[in-house]
C-alpha cells in the first residue's frame, strides 16, 4: 500500500486527493469554456459554506443566517457516532468537500495532529465576537489540542437524567439537587432505571458518582484508565444484576418513548427528551435532575478542515464561525433545543432587539442560568479520550453481564 | 435439414464455443475466489492487527483476540450461538409440519395463495417497524399485560415479557418463520404423490413414509432453511436492542460496537469466528445428513 505524500504542509496527498485535483482541474477547464465572468459573479452574489456536521446542531431553519450575513448554508448531517466522523473525515476527506466540520468537541485530539484540522485564526477580522466569550468555551477541552485551538465552540448542554419527582419524593420544580445514586442504588427505583448503551454517557456518570462518594479516585472521569474503568464497570455489573435497570437503551426515540409511556422513573438521557416526553405527559410531569455529583457536559464545535483553508472561501467561513457565537444563533439554539453556548447574552440581547415575546427571553436567560449552574460543577466529556479503546473494551463486560 | 432437436441444441453448442469446457471451472473459481474467498481471507488477516487511536497499527498481534477474551466480547459469540441454534431448531419443528401441510393436505387454491402472501408480507416491511410494535403489546402498561390484570389472572404486571431473552426468542421466532418454510415447502411441493400413495400401497404406515419418502426428499429443502435461519440470526441484531432492552447482547450488536469506536480488527475477529462457527455448523450437519441419509439425499432434487 502506497504511503500518502506528505507536502510539509500537514496535508497528505492520497491517491484520492491527487485524482481529486485531476477532476478538479478539467472541471475548471470546463468552466473556463463558460461566458467570462459567470461563476465568479455567481459566487460572490451568492457565497456559499458546506457544512458537514451533527444533526441538533443544526437551525430549524437556514434561512435565518442568509438573511443576517448573506451566507447559504449546505449542511450535510451526521449522527453523533463518533467512529463515522472520525472515520468520514480521516478516510473518506470530508474535508476536500465540504467547508466546516461540527461534531462533539473533543475529536480535534485525535485529527488535529494528524494535520487534518486547521489551527483557529481566534484573531481573524471575521471573528468578531471571539473575544466577548467566556474562556471556559474558548479555551475548554472541546476545542483545544496541544494548547493550539482547533475548534470553534458553538452550543453545549451538561446532560443529567430525567425522573418523574413523586418517584423519590423530591420538590417537583425539579431545582434540588438529586445525586446519581438515585440512578444507581436507590432501593426505590429497583427495576424502574434505563441506562445509555453509550459508554461515555454511562460509565463516566458512574466514575463521576463513584467518586464523589469516595468509593474510587479516578482521576479524569472522562478519561478512565483500563483499570479504573474495570473498577466503575465491576459496579455497574453488580448494580445490573441487582435489578437497578430497567432497560439499556440506545436511541433518542427511547429515551422518549421510556419516559412518556413511563416505563421507568429515572434515565440519563437528553434533555430534550424530558421536553418531548412533557408534552405528552403534563407539563412538569419529567424534571431533567441538577445533580449533586456534576454532569455529562459536552458541547459541539466547528472545525475547519486543512483542506478548506486555501480554497478562497475562508473569509466566508470565518463569517459563518462568527455567526455561531453571535446573538441570533444564541437564542435559536436555546429557545428551540434548550442548548446554551458562548455568549449567551448576546442571545438575550437579540431576543430583545427583536422584540420578541417577553416569556421567550425569559426562557434563553433560564437557559443561561441552567447552564451556568451546571457548569459550576465537575465533569467534561471527551468523545474520544485517549482511553477509549480500554473503556469500550470494558463498558463491553457491563452489556455481556 | 436439422431436426428440432438440433434446433434446441445449437445455442448451448454456441455457448460452448465461446466458454471451452477446460477454462469454464478455472474461471469460476478465480471469480469466485476474488469475490467470496479474497474478503474473507483479508477479514482474517485484519484480526490480527490493531487500533490505537483510531488509527489501523499494521504490526501483526494477537492483541485483539486477546482482548476478546478479557472484554468477554466471546461471551456474545456463545449466547449467540446458543439462541441462534435453539431458534433455527424451534423454526423447524412448527415450519415442517406447517410446510407439509401447505404442500400436501390443504386442496384450496386460494387459501395456500392467501398463506404464501401473508408469509410474504413481513417481507415488505422494515424489520425494525415490525419489531417495534412488539414493544407497546409486551412492555409492563402493554396489550398483554393490561388483559391478564383485567382478567384477574396476575396481580402486577409479568415484567419478563419485554427486555429479556424470551422477548427476543419471540421476536425472532416470527421474524424467521418464512426463511425456514419457504424452502421446505418448495422441497416439498416437488415429491411426486404418487411416491407417497406408493407407500401406503406397499403397506408402509404414514411414520414409515414420513421417515423413508418424505425425509429423504425433502432434505435439500430443510437443509436450505436451517441455512437461510441460522446465517441471518448470526447476525440478527434488531430484535436483541429492541425487544432485548441490552440485556441480550448479541455478536451483531457487539460488531456494531466496535465498528462505532472504528476498531476494525475487533470486528474482523468477531466475524472470523462466525465464519468458522457457520463453517463447523455446515459440515456437522451435513455429516450427520450424510451419516442418516446417505450424503446424495442432499442432492435429490438435482439428481431427479
Amino acid at each position: 500500500m502506497a504511503k500518502p505524500e506528505n507536502m510539509g504542509n500537514g496535508i497528505e496527498i492520497t491517491r484520492r486527493t491527487a485524482l481529486g485535483g485531476m477532476l478538479g482541474a478539467s472541471g475548471a477547464a470546463m468552466l473556463g469554456s463558460l461566458p467570462f465572468g459567470t461563476s465568479a459573479a455567481s459566487a460572490a452574489d451568492n457565497p456559499v459554506v458546506k457544512v458537514y456536521g451533527i444533526t441538533s446542531a443544526q437551525m430549524n431553519d437556514w434561512a435565518h443566517i442568509k438573511e443576517a450575513i448573506g451566507i447559504t448554508i449546505e449542511w450535510t448531517p451526521t449522527n453523533d457516532d463518533t467512529g463515522v466522523f472520525i472515520r468520514d473525515v480521516i478516510s473518506n476527506n470530508v474535508g476536500e468537500t465540504h467547508d466546516i466540520l461540527i461534531f462533539n468537541g473533543g475529536t480535534q485530539t485525535v485529527l488535529a495532529p494528524q494535520g487534518l484540522l486547521a489551527e483557529i485564526d481566534t484573531a481573524n477580522p471575521n471573528l468578531t465576537k471571539w473575544a466577548d466569550a467566556s474562556k471556559d468555551w474558548t479555551e475548554s477541552a472541546l476545542v483545544m489540542a496541544d494548547g493550539k485551538t482547533f475548534g470553534v465552540p458553538i452550543d453545549g448542554n451538561a446532560d443529567s437524567f430525567g425522573y418523574f419527582p413523586e418517584a423519590i419524593g423530591v420538590d417537583p420544580s425539579g431545582s434540588e439537587e438529586v445525586s446519581w445514586g438515585v440512578m444507581f442504588e436507590d432501593e426505590r427505583l429497583r427495576g424502574r432505571v434505563g441506562v445509555d448503551r453509550n459508554w461515555s454517557q454511562s460509565l463516566c456518570c458512574a466514575a463521576l458518582f463513584l467518586n464523589h462518594a469516595g468509593r474510587q479516585n479516578i482521576a479524569d472521569v472522562a478519561n478512565p484508565t483500563g483499570e479504573e474503568a474495570k473498577a466503575v464497570v465491576d459496579y455497574l455489573i453488580e448494580r445490573k444484576k441487582a435489578g437497578q435497570f430497567r432497560t439499556i437503551f440506545s436511541s433518542f426515540e427511547e429515551q422518549i418513548q421510556l419516559l412518556s409511556n413511563k416505563q421507568v422513573d429515572a434515565l440519563n438521557c437528553w434533555e430534550p427528551a424530558v421536553r418531548e416526553s412533557n408534552k405528552a405527559l403534563n407539563a412538569n410531569s419529567v424534571v431533567y435532575a441538577y445533580t449533586v455529583e456534576g454532569y455529562f457536559k459536552w458541547g459541539h464545535a466547528a472545525h475547519v478542515p486543512a483542506q478548506a483553508v486555501d480554497r478562497g472561501n475562508i473569509e466566508n467561513i470565518y463569517k459563518v464561525l462568527n455567526y455561531f457565537i453571535d446573538g441570533e444563533y444564541r437564542a435559536y439554539q436555546a429557545i428551540d433545543r434548550g442548548y446554551a453556548g458562548p455568549n449567551m447574552d448576546l442571545g438575550v440581547e437579540y431576543a430583545k432587539a427583536k422584540g420578541w415575546e417577553a416569556d421567550k427571553v425569559q426562557s434563553i436567560q433560564n437557559t443561561a442560568d441552567k447552564v451556568a449552574r451546571k457548569f459550576a460543577k465537575p465533569f467534561v466529556n471527551l468523545p474520544a479520550p485517549p482511553n477509549a479503546d480500554a473503556i469500550e473494551e470494558e463498558w463491553q463486560r457491563f452489556l455481556n453481564a | 435439414m436439422g431436426t428440432a432437436q438440433d434446433e434446441t441444441r445449437r445455442p448451448a453448442s454456441r455457448l460452448a464455443d465461446y466458454w471451452p469446457s477446460g477454462l469454464a471451472v478455472p474461471a469460476f473459481m478465480i471469480s469466485w475466489s476474488i469475490l467470496v474467498l479474497l474478503p474473507i481471507v483479508i477479514i482474517v488477516a485484519f484480526s490480527f492487527l490493531q487500533m490505537k487511536s483510531y488509527r489501523v497499527v499494521y504490526e501483526p498481534t494477537l492483541a485483539t483476540w486477546t482482548n476478546i477474551i478479557v472484554s468477554e466480547r466471546w461471551f456474545t459469540v456463545v449466547r449467540t450461538l446458543r439462541i441462534a441454534l435453539t431458534i433455527t431448531a424451534i423454526e423447524l419443528l412448527l415450519a415442517f409440519p406447517f410446510a407439509l401441510w401447505m404442500a400436501k393436505r390443504c386442496r384450496s387454491k386460494s387459501l395456500k395463495a392467501m398463506i404464501v402472501t401473508l408469509l410474504t408480507i413481513p417481507f415488505f416491511l422494515d424489520m425494525s417497524s415490525r419489531i417495534i410494535v412488539w414493544r407497546s403489546i409486551l412492555d409492563v402498561n402493554g396489550g398483554i399485560n393490561s388483559l391478564l390484570l383485567n382478567l384477574g389472572l396476575i396481580d402486577a404486571p409479568i415484567q419478563w415479557l419485554l427486555y429479556s431473552e424470551f422477548a427476543v426468542h419471540f421476536g425472532m421466532i416470527g421474524s424467521y418463520f418464512p426463511a425456514m418454510v419457504f424452502p421446505i415447502f418448495t422441497s416439498l411441493v416437488l415429491i411426486d404423490d404418487e411416491y407417497i400413495h406408493a407407500s401406503g400401497d406397499l403397506g408402509g404406515n404414514p411414520l414409515q413414509t414420513l421417515r423413508y419418502i418424505i425425509l429423504p426428499l425433502a432434505m435439500p429443502g430443510i437443509v436450505a432453511g436451517i441455512i437461510f435461519t441460522l446465517v441471518p440470526l448470526m447476525a440478527a441484531f434488531v430484535e436483541p436492542r429492541m425487544l432485548g432492552g441490552g440485556f441480550v447482547n448479541l455478536l451483531g450488536d457487539s460488531i456494531n460496537s466496535a465498528l462505532q469506536e472504528l476498531k476494525y480488527p475487533t470486528a474482523a475477529a468477531l466475524s472470523t469466528i462466525v465464519i468458522v462457527a457457520l463453517g463447523v455448523l455446515m459440515v456437522v450437519l451435513v455429516k450427520l445428513i450424510g451419516r442418516r441419509e446417505g450424503n446424495t439425499s442432499l442432492f435429490q432434487v438435482v439428481q431427479r
